[in-house]
């Protein structure tokens, strides 16, 4: 049987030390060894039934309860006030085999793995490059879970591949504690697996778009992410470069996205008539204290793969004493005008050197993150035909009622069909500004004032735009999710309402939810169709 | 602060610079496989001993004094099963501190103070 351990506590933090938020009991699980569970399978369905017996005793408690994975998020989306569980040692995974196939289905059983909720973005990269396989793509580094990267709709800046849940083509969950409450979702547009493979996880088989995009990105709310079918795609390489360039090409490429009409050209990667190709990703890095008319970008080139290439791991890394970041951002609270000196300083540890290439796989490439300190983050997206003003609003804030100990960046992603996904516009582009946790001072604004006031600014510029999930920001801002998903956010919790039951509703909420006003139950007011959720 | 104190606060500054420098670490990093993880009951502590790069790894900690000869060529430690559950290696850290530093020194070389810090990877179950 899976073993759970109780752990009473009475704070939570993030990694990056976001916090404190209030916590009662942190409740961790293993899986049963291999030795008294010989089948994959029935070890999966083993920690089914210890999940569902957790709801069950939150229930009994009047308790919330939350799943969380590697705890990545900045923003309070993982927590819960009561209950919290930690899922990094779900790790089973499974291959998908030609029988396992619906009849419909329009996918390569060799591209697709069913994942258990607390395998990272590392592992699964691992399990597909044991096959041949890759991701199609990943956020910057690799540490998150499956279950918190869909949930929170983690992204990188690859320009036609979206973010990673819209690699996901099925999602196992746990909605209550009874038997009929595991259940297998899938797209009725898309089908994937048939009937028989979910029936191996005791789970009832829902397949309706509108269900399967709202729960894509649930935020944590939609029920226990059990599992989750992943399609990948062959092993390839990807060239990086990095270069130092003129900042309105820069720009010009941000809001266009015409790689081929450009001056700006990589030798070897244009066509035959010598126009620039599409990288796979582009990235700009941008120092808001300093203006010397140019742009740090990054672009990378899908290769296809071979087994012999340069090791990408040749660098040696070396660390900053924790006493001296700790250090600077004292002075900085003392002297905010130091801040653009020091980042200057630490320029060499925050951005990627000019001239930079490098050669490997996705795995190799989006690697290890070297920093785990306090740290915030905050994430913005935009149309791309917004994003030279939205970035120049923000900087000027920046520079105005600041500053603050962080740069920014500039990732871009394809629309999402998730109906929470950030990514809503055609192509948006993430405006994100990263950096050191700061505490405010006389002479130095809060994270939470800077945060509502980046929100203003925008409105006041009347540049349409969404949040990272997973970001700090001004959650209670009013009306902000009105503001970012009008409909789709009554969608949203239509659906999470028509699939959840009004205690379920009440213990997979938690205190972001309310703050955001996404917790508030759709059936109240409005009549949901009884034939919402049905299987198509 | 006095301006008399001065000097003083830039001698300790400059001693602190010196330890920072005799205290340093070396660490061998697997490419592939994945860290086991953990949740540290007390993780500001776990941070402030060891650094960022332990945070939600579960590690192990080898400290000793050991004595040496002219017949000892190595010292072999076994990796602790209890935290290791796979047998395999994420990472090994060798520290010198200025302490093992000096005990070495006033033992002729008849005392060597190891920390070794390691990380196994995580199971695997398919």
């Amino acid at each position: 049987m899976a073993n759970t351990t109780s752990y009473p506590k009475t704070e939570w933090y993030t990694l990056h030390r976001n916090g404190p938020h209030k916590l009662k009991l942190l409740q961790i699980t293993r899986l049963e060894g291999q030795a008294t569970i010989p089948s994959a399978v029935d070890c999966y369905n083993d920690a089914a039934l210890e999940m569902q017996r957790l709801i069950k005793e939150a229930l009994d408690n009047n308790h919330g309860f939350r799943a969380y994975g590697s705890r990545w998020s900045m923003s309070s989306v993982a927590h819960n006030k009561d209950r919290m569980h930690y899922n990094a040692y779900m790790n089973l995974s499974f291959p998908i085999l030609p029988q396992d196939m619906h009849s419909n289905a329009n996918y390569d059983s060799t591209n697709l793995y069913f994942f258990q909720c607390g395998n990272t973005v590392k592992e699964i990269s691992q399990v597909f490059e044991k096959n041949g396989k890759s991701l199609k793509v990943s956020g910057a580094s690799n540490g998150q879970t499956i279950a918190g990267c869909i949930s929170t709709g983690v992204h990188g800046s690859a320009l036609n591949e979206g973010s990673v849940q819209d690699h996901v083509v099925g999602i196992n969950l746990i909605i209550g504690p009874n038997p009929e409450d595991i259940v297998y979702l899938e797209r009725h547009t898309k089908p994937a697996l048939n009937d028989a493979f979910a029936q191996k996880f005791n789970a009832r088989v829902i397949r309706n778009d509108g269900l399967f995009n709202a729960a894509l990105v649930s935020l944590g709310s939609f029920g226990f992410i059990h599992g989750v079918v992943v399609e990948g795609e062959d092993l390839y390489l990807l060239k990086r470069y990095v270069r130092k360039i003129d900042k309105k090409v820069a720009l010009k490429l941000s809001e266009t996205m015409d790689f081929k009409n450009t001056d700006f050209k990589i030798e070897g990667e244009t066509d035959a008539n010598g126009k620039g190709k599409t990288p796979y990703h582009y990235k700009v890095f941008i120092n808001p204290y300093i203006d010397d008319g140019k742009y740090v970008v990054e672009l990378m080139y899908k290769k296809p793969h071979r087994s012999s290439y340069p090791d990408p791991f040749t660098t040696i890394d070396k660390s900053l004493y924790r006493d001296v970041i700790h250090l600077l951002i004292q002075i900085s609270r003392k002297f905010p005008k130091s801040i653009p000196w020091f980042i200057k300083k630490l320029q060499k540890q925050i951005l990627p050197d000019v001239n930079e290439e490098s050669l490997g796989t996705l795995y190799e490439t989006f690697w290890d993150a070297p920093y785990k300190g306090p740290a915030f983050a905050c994430s913005f997206g935009v149309d791309v035909k917004d994003c030279a003003k939205a970035l120049k609003v923000l900087v000027d804030l920046t520079k105005k009622e600041g500053p603050i100990p962080g740069i920014y960046a500039m990732r871009f992603i394809k629309k999402s069909d998730a109906t929470l996904s950030f990514a809503q516009f055609p192509t948006t582009c993430m405006i994100e500004i990263d950096g050191v946790l700061w505490k405010e001072s006389k002479k130095l604004i809060s994270l939470e004032r800077f945060s509502k006031r980046m929100i203003e600014v925008l409105q006041q510029n009347n540049i349409p735009f969404t949040i990272h999930w997973g970001k700090n920001s001004s959650w209670n801002f009013p009306g902000l999710v009105d503001y970012m998903y009008g409909d789709k956010a009554k969608t949203w919790k239509s659906y999470r309402s028509a699939l959840l039951s009004k205690d379920m509703q009440k213990l997979f909420s938690n205190d972001f939810l309310e703050q955001t006003g996404l917790s508030e139950s759709e059936s109240d007011d409005i009549d949901i169709p009884e034939d919402l959720i049905v299987s198509l | 602060m006095k301006f008399s104190q001065l000097p003083l606060r830039l001698l300790g500054f400059c001693i602190m610079m010196l330890l920072f420098q005799s205290c340093y670490s070396v660490r061998l990093v697997s490419t592939k496989g994945t860290p086991m993880p953990d949740q540290h009951e007390d993780e500001e502590l776990a941070e402030a001993k060891l650094g960022d790069f332990y945070k939600d790894k579960m590690f192990t900690v080898v400290k000793k004094a050991i004595p040496a000869s002219v017949f000892t060529e190595s010292i072999q430690f076994p990796i602790d099963q209890t935290n290791c559950e796979s047998g395999k290696l994420f990472s090994v850290e060798y520290k010198n501190t200025l302490g093992g530093s000096l005990l070495y020194l006033a033992t002729f070389g008849g005392k060597r103070k190891v920390k070794i810090t390691y990380v196994c990877m995580k199971t695997e179950r398919q």
